[in-house]
C-alpha cells in the first residue's frame, strides 16, 4: 500500500484555529478523510498539503436538529446518522436517501456531510496518481478529456473548459430542498455554493469552512425524492443523479453529474409547477430537462443523456 | 520492517522454526515490533534526564510534529490498552498490523477505501482503517476480527457452519462490519445485512452465504 508522504497534523481546538492555519500556507482541513486522504494517497493535487487541520477535535459540530422551521445539520455529522435519522427520513427524504446512496456503509460512518459536498471531482484524467495530467483544474493548459475518454463526464457542456461532473449525491437534494450551507463567514445559497475552482468544486475561500447545513421544513404536503444511477449497487459514484421536492404548488428539480456543479432543470419545473403528478407529464419533463444536452466529442457520454432523461422521470414519480 | 523484509527473515529462520507457519511468524514478529515501539514511547515519555533523552527520544523530521506527547496516542485495542508515539502519516492500519501485530485488516484496494478488508470496529462503527490517521485515534477504542474470535462471538461459528468464504482474505473484514450490525441491531433483517455487509467485496463470490451466517449469529446472541 502506498503510504502518505509527510506531513503536519494538527487538532483545531475552534473553526476560527482551523480558519487561521488554512489561511496561512498549504494546508487542507479533514473531516472523515475520505476524500482528502486518498487524493493525498496517490498525489493527485500539485500541492501536497502541508499542514492537515484536523475538524473532528471541534466540539459542537455534530448535530441534527429542528428549530424554528429549519433542519440544521452540523457539518461534521456523518452521512450514516443523517441517512438514519427519523426525523430527515420523514420529512427530508430526498436528503436521507442521498446520504444513504453514498458509497459505501463503511465510508458513510466514516464521511461527513461538510465533506461530501466539498469533494473533489471524480474525473479519472484528474485522479491519476501522481498528478499525471496537470488539466485546466490544476493550473494546466488543457482539458485532457475533452479529446480523451469522457464517458462519465458533462452532458451540458464545460465550465471555464472543464468538462468533470459533481460527484456528490447529498449535493443536488440540498439544492432541490432549498437549502442554505453556513460557513464560518457566511450564509450561501446551495445553488451557488459550487463552481470551478483550482483544484475544489465550491466557491468557498482560502480561511473558509461549512459549520452547518440549513435546510427548511417543507410545508405540508410536500414530498421529496432521491433517485441515483450506478453500475453497482454499493460504493459507485454516480453516473446520474436526481433530487425533487414536489409540493402542490412548487417544483424544484437538480440533477447530478451531468455537468461541473449540481444543475436545476428550470424546463422540467415549469411542466410540473403545480400540476398533479402523471407518467405522462414525468415524461415530458424528463424530455424537457435533456433538451439542451449535447455530447462531447467522440460521443461517448451519449448514454448519460437519456440516463439523465429517466432519473428526472423517475425522480418526479417518486414523489407521487 | 517492511513485509518484504520479514519474508526474506522468515526464510533465513525457517530451518529453525519449521513448526512455525507463516502467519504465526508474522504475528510474532510483530508482537516482537510492537514490543519495542511500547518500550521507547514508556522511556521518551518519562524521560526527564538528559542521558535518556539523548538516547531514546524520537529523531526529530521535518514536517512533523516535534513534542513528543503531540504525537503519543493512548487506545484500546480488543480489550487491551496501548500506548504509542505515531507519526501524523501512519494510518491505524499500520498501526494494527505493524506495531501491534494484529494481522486481520488487510490491504486489498491500496488504501481507496473501495474494498472492506481493512474494517475495524471504532467505537462502535465499522470504519476502513486503512482510511483512519492513526493519530486521530487517541482515546479510541477498537475491536478487530482477533479480539472478535477470542471472546467467541457466535459469528464466528455461523461464518465457519455457512462457509461464508473461500480463500479468507476478505472475511475479518465481513465478520467487522456483521459484528458492528449485530451489537447495534440485534434483529437485522436479511436486507439490514446486505445492506451493511455492501461496502465489503468478496473476489471468491462468497455472497450468499453471509446473510444466512449474520442471521444465525444473532438468533444465537438472543439465545445466549
Amino acid at each position: 500500500m502506498k503510504t502518505w508522504k509527510r506531513f503536519e497534523h494538527v487538532n483545531a481546538k475552534s473553526v476560527d484555529e482551523a480558519a487561521s492555519i488554512l489561511k496561512d500556507g498549504n494546508a487542507r482541513v479533514i473531516a472523515g478523510g475520505t476524500d482528502i486522504l486518498g487524493a493525498m494517497r496517490f498525489e493527485i493535487l500539485p500541492d501536497y498539503p502541508e499542514v492537515l487541520v484536523n475538524l473532528k477535535s471541534v466540539s459542537g459540530l455534530e448535530y441534527i436538529r429542528e428549530e424554528a422551521g429549519m433542519l440544521k445539520i452540523g457539518a461534521l455529522t456523518r452521512l450514516e446518522d443523517i441517512a438514519k435519522s427519523d426525523v430527515v427520513r420523514e420529512r427530508y427524504t430526498a436528503l436521507a436517501e442521498a446520504a444513504h446512496k453514498t458509497a459505501s456503509p463503511h465510508i458513510r460512518e466514516m464521511g461527513t456531510i461538510g465533506g461530501n459536498i466539498c469533494q473533489f471531482t471524480r474525473c479519472w484524467y484528474f485522479r491519476l496518481p501522481d498528478n499525471r495530467f496537470n488539466c485546466l483544474r490544476k493550473g494546466g493548459r488543457k482539458c485532457y478529456a475533452m479529446m480523451g475518454d469522457n464517458r462519465y463526464h458533462s452532458i451540458f457542456g464545460a465550465a471555464k473548459g472543464c468538462i468533470a461532473v459533481n460527484p456528490s449525491d447529498t449535493a443536488p437534494a440540498l439544492v432541490a430542498l432549498d437549502a442554505k450551507i453556513k460557513t464560518n463567514r457566511r450564509v450561501i445559497e446551495a445553488e451557488k455554493f459550487w463552481e470551478v475552482s483550482k483544484p475544489g468544486s465550491t466557491i468557498l475561500d482560502a480561511g473558509e469552512i461549512v459549520t452547518e447545513i440549513q435546510v427548511p421544513t417543507p410545508v405540508k404536503r410536500v414530498k421529496s425524492a432521491f433517485i441515483k444511477f450506478t453500475i453497482r449497487k454499493s460504493i459507485d459514484f454516480p453516473i446520474v443523479n436526481c433530487a425533487a421536492m414536489i409540493g402542490t404548488d412548487d417544483a424544484r428539480i437538480c440533477l447530478n453529474a451531468v455537468y461541473n456543479t449540481p444543475c436545476r432543470i428550470p424546463a422540467s419545473e415549469a411542466l410540473i409547477k403545480g400540476k398533479p403528478i402523471s407518467e405522462k407529464r414525468a415524461d415530458a419533463a424528463g424530455a424537457a430537462a435533456i433538451e439542451k444536452a449535447k455530447v462531447l466529442p467522440g460521443e461517448r457520454n451519449k448514454w448519460k443523456i437519456q440516463l439523465a432523461r429517466t432519473m428526472v422521470k423517475r425522480a418526479i414519480l417518486n414523489c407521487d | 520492517m517492511s513485509e518484504k523484509d520479514k519474508r526474506s527473515e522468515e526464510e533465513k529462520r525457517k530451518k529453525g522454526f519449521g513448526h512455525l507457519s507463516r502467519r504465526e511468524f508474522l504475528k510474532d514478529a510483530g508482537l516482537v515490533i510492537g514490543g519495542t515501539t511500547m518500550g521507547s514511547v514508556a522511556l521518551a515519555a518519562g524521560a526527564e534526564s538528559p542521558k535518556q533523552t539523548e538516547e531514546s527520544a524520537p529523531a526529530e523530521v521535518p514536517g512533523t510534529r516535534t513534542s513528543a506527547d503531540a504525537g503519543t496516542i493512548e487506545l484500546t485495542v480488543n480489550g487491551g490498552k496501548y500506548r504509542f508515539h505515531v507519526e501524523p502519516n501512519w494510518s491505524l492500519r499500520q498501526l494494527l498490523r505493524d506495531e501491534i501485530g494484529l494481522t486481520s485488516p488487510k490491504d486489498w484496494c491500496g488504501g481507496q477505501g473501495a474494498c472492506g478488508s481493512c474494517t475495524v470496529i471504532m467505537d462502535g462503527r465499522p470504519v476502513l482503517s486503512c482510511m483512519t490517521l492513526a493519530c486521530e485515534c487517541d482515546g479510541a477504542v477498537i475491536e478487530t476480527s482477533e479480539g472478535i474470535a477470542k471472546a467467541e462471538h457466535p459469528i464466528i461459528d455461523a461464518y465457519i457452519k455457512h462457509n461464508a468464504f473461500q480463500c479468507g482474505y476478505c472475511t475479518p473484514g465481513f465478520v467487522n462490519s456483521s459484528k458492528a450490525l449485530l451489537d447495534r441491531n440485534p434483529n437485522p433483517t436479511e436486507a439490514d445485512v446486505r445492506d451493511a455487509l455492501a461496502g465489503n467485496l468478496c473476489r471468491c463470490g462468497t455472497y450468499q452465504q453471509h446473510p444466512p451466517a449474520v442471521l444465525e449469529a444473532a438468533e444465537a446472541l438472543k439465545k445466549a
